[in-house]
């Protein structure tokens, strides 16, 4: 998806996890889509470089599908369906 | 069936410790199993009377100070608060080696710190490792 359309989502949970490190966004992350009904989109807030590879990585894996992600100043916007 | 990861605990060091709660927290986001086999030194750690102020380093020793305030800078939990995350949110077992709790005095499971789980034997270590996917010793 490409930025204008990641921002047109229907956001159903954000996850605020700037400021933490590895694991911390992916953690914080895999507890609220625990929380979520298939379908649901969670919008994830992370500063940390490393979140852009890992949780999108991570996300496959399980099975949900990445959506795709946007820089803004210091954080990056990251957009999975579960 | 969930994979599963074991896990030799030998390090009685806080650097490692670390090193070891960021790859327990990875195998949980993964929906692994773990179990954790805590050996001599790492024994020390689990102590009950150590908990939170274990300092002892095992590399690098001479920048413990920076790699201490590095970590407090960067909100990084302590090792103790990664291992009690990753029990939160999955399947986490932390097995003291007998051998081990005997060398530091301790004795039964009380002696430990909350994270512990049981006392056992090396054999249920090595028949762990025959069913693991992954297995490390740190």
């Amino acid at each position: 998806m490409n930025k204008d359309e990641l921002k047109a989502l229907s956001i159903d949970k954000v996850v605020d996890a700037r400021g933490t490190a590895c694991p911390g966004p992916l953690m914080a992350t895999k507890k609220t889509i625990g929380e979520m009904k298939p379908g649901e989109i969670v919008e994830v807030l992370s500063s940390d470089p490393a979140t852009k590879r890992d949780v999108p990585k991570w996300a496959e894996k399980k099975g949900f599908t990445y959506l795709g992600d946007i820089l803004e100043d210091g954080y990056f916007r990251l957009y999975i369906k579960k | 069936m969930a994979k599963k990861m074991t896990i030799a605990l030998y390090t009685g060091s806080f650097d490692k410790l670390t090193a070891a709660g960021v790859i327990i927290n990875g195998a949980v986001a993964d929906d692994m199993d773990v179990e954790i086999y805590v050996l001599l030194m790492g024994a020390h750690a689990f102590k009950k009377e150590n908990a939170g102020k274990y300092e002892n380093m095992a590399e690098l020793v001479d920048h413990k100070e920076a790699f201490k305030a590095s970590l407090s800078n960067l909100k990084i939990p302590t090792w103790m608060e990664f291992f009690k995350q990753a029990k939160e949110m999955g399947n986490v077992k932390i097995y003291i080696c007998g051998l081990a709790g005997k060398v530091w005095n301790g004795l039964e499971l009380g002696d430990f710190n909350d994270l512990a789980d049981d006392i056992c034997g090396i054999a249920e270590y090595i028949a762990s490792t025959q069913t693991a996917d992954v297995n490390l010793f740190i």
